[in-house]
């Protein structure tokens, strides 16, 4: 017991509890140091650049500061870092073959805010999934589709796949697929829907709307009509104007078919006369 | 009600409702009820569809139909008791891109002035006493259509659209309830000639001033085309228009313009 006592106060009046308080002094003026230096940072750049360079910033900063005080405290405690450096650069050469993917996730994490192809709050196309932007993290972005789900996207997948940002540009076109008869007058069906865009107030005067004829369909005259809108009245005008061109050419007699199959004997003929007959009687059968 | 409405010389005002009393505008194609009831204001509006009357006839009047029954229905609660509406005439909170119904050339060194119209809405709020005024919505008499000014789909803003005569001659003008006509002064001090298909009128920047004869006009804006591009030296007048008797002040302008700014204030159509 005697011998316990002894340690111990020789533990305590040696100079390695001063190097374990010293360090842990070192620990939490790092900490306090990190968190005010970062905070102020994020101050300063806030208004300058976007939320997400922000919170990166504030948090790199942080880590920056905390680990270079970490390391001071270790020294303090008697570590010798040469040693540790070289132990942390062998783990890392493991740690990096064992942990690949994450790592090509961060540094493309690292590409994406670089490029800053889109934002927090935009609205992107990834493959078959479309959905708002929740947040641009270290290894994947979070998206919101519109039917609610919640999607993770690793960043690896974003930079190597076709990304569409939806809401960077303040207007849209809307391209809309319109098929009329065979006997329709096409420059009558085109004086129609360029007075139906018109009348939308949601389709834009200018950049004007665009007739292209794609050519001739299995049972219509294709025609593809475009107009533009601002982004965030694009859903409202693809809704109404395609009810307002079914309205128009309903009003002017112009068919809008289905696909159907019509059969001609080699030119335009008659429809093929058919007749009904009563029951055959069972001996000409 | 304070104003007899057989005989009110404007659409736009104050309005005193008593309880359960509804009133009714029509100006153009728009009708507007509005209904004070159960410490509640309804406010319905709706536009006709198709809708062509070159004088636009406006009136005001009580009605039993009830917002609900119009096509856009809002509802306000009050814990105070207000009794009086007011219905200002306001300019549109974007530029209204005017396209002349004919195109003109303007010679270089040549100056003109044009009598442009712009389409109105009405601001309904709540006056209070001595409190500002409790700001509702707004709503305009006609839609205008949307359009983009800029050299590209990536460049430029989104405006309203409004086709114009451009008129020169000012006994030419029609007195119409529903918009408001700018002078508009352009000169053209580069040395090529200037087309103008498309013209930038600054609305937001405008104040709004009615005269003795009861139609609404705002400051002249003038426009100087100093090189060969559709960019313009931008002046507007801090007085009302030469053109006007008795001209009173209704509103100020939604946002301050900057003295000698440079717009791109012509053309701006691509394909």
């Amino acid at each position: 017991m005697g011998e316990f006592w002894g340690e111990i106060v020789s533990f305590l009046s040696s100079e390695r509890l001063w190097g374990a308080t010293r360090a842990i002094i070192v620990v939490i003026i790092g900490l306090t140091t990190a968190k005010l230096v970062s905070s102020g940072i994020a101050r300063i750049v806030d208004k300058k650049t976007d939320l997400h360079r922000t919170m990166l910033l504030k948090r790199g900063t942080y880590h920056l500061i905390l680990i270079l005080f970490l390391i001071t405290a270790l020294h303090q405690v008697g570590f010798n870092l040469s040693v540790l450096l070289g132990a942390a650069g062998i783990f890392s050469v493991a740690i990096g073959f064992a942990s690949q993917t994450s790592a090509s996730n961060l540094i493309s994490g690292l590409f994406l805010v670089a490029e800053r192809p889109f934002t927090v709050g935009d609205v992107i196309r990834v493959g078959t999934t479309t959905g708002e932007v929740l947040s641009i993290d270290t290894l994947s972005v979070k998206l919101r589709t519109f039917d609610n789900l919640f999607v993770r996207i690793p960043n690896e997948s974003l930079i190597k796949s076709e990304v569409t940002t939806l809401t960077r540009f303040p207007i849209r076109r809307a391209d809309l697929m319109v098929g009329v008869a065979y006997k329709e007058d096409l420059s009558k069906v085109r004086a129609i829907l360029e007075e139906v865009a018109d009348k939308n107030p949601l389709s834009l005067e200018e950049p004007k709307p665009r007739y292209i004829f794609q050519g001739f369909g299995e049972s219509s005259l294709d025609i593809q009509f475009s107009v533009w809108a601002k982004r965030e009245n694009f859903l409202d005008l693809k809704n109404s104007i395609y009810s307002e061109i079914k309205t128009a050419f309903d009003e002017q007699g112009i068919e809008i078919p289905f696909p159907h199959r019509t059969i001609y004997t080699g030119s335009v003929t008659e429809p093929f006369p058919i007749k009904t007959s009563g029951d055959q009687p069972a001996d000409q059968s | 009600m304070t104003t007899e409405f057989d005989n009110l010389p404007h659409w736009w005002g104050s309005f005193t409702f008593p309880y359960e009393q509804g009133l009714q505008w029509r100006i153009g194609p728009l009708t507007l009820i509005v209904c004070h009831r159960n410490g509640e204001w309804h406010l319905g509006h709706q536009r006709a569809e198709n809708f062509e009357d070159p004088d636009i006839t406006w009136e005001v009047c009580r009605t039993e139909e009830l917002p609900e029954t119009l096509d856009n229905h809002s509802r306000y609660i009050f814990s105070k008791a207000v009794k009086e509406l007011l219905v200002t005439p306001r300019l549109a909170d974007r530029p209204v891109i005017s396209r002349p119904r004919v195109p003109f050339n303007l010679t270089a060194g040549e100056e003109v002035t044009l009598y442009v119209s712009s389409p109105l809405w009405l601001e309904l709020a709540l006056a209070l006493g001595a409190s500002p005024p409790i700001k509702l919505e707004e709503v305009s008499i006609q839609r205008p259509s949307d359009t983009w000014f800029g050299p590209s789909t990536l460049e430029g803003e989104l405006c309203y659209a409004s086709a114009t005569h451009c008129r020169i001659h000012l006994d030419e003008l029609p007195q119409r309830a529903h918009r408001a006509i700018t002078p508009v002064l352009i000169r053209n001090q580069a040395d090529t000639t200037l087309t103008v298909e498309r013209l930038n009128l600054p609305a937001p920047l405008l104040s709004l001033y009615v005269c003795a004869e009861g139609q609404l006009w705002t400051p002249r804006v003038t426009l100087i085309r100093g090189r060969d591009e559709d960019m313009a030296e931008l002046k507007i007048d801090d007085k009302p228009p030469e053109e006007i008797n008795s001209p009173r002040l209704l509103g100020a302008p939604r946002q301050t313009a900057h003295v000698g700014a440079l717009i791109r204030a012509f053309n701006a159509v691509f394909s």
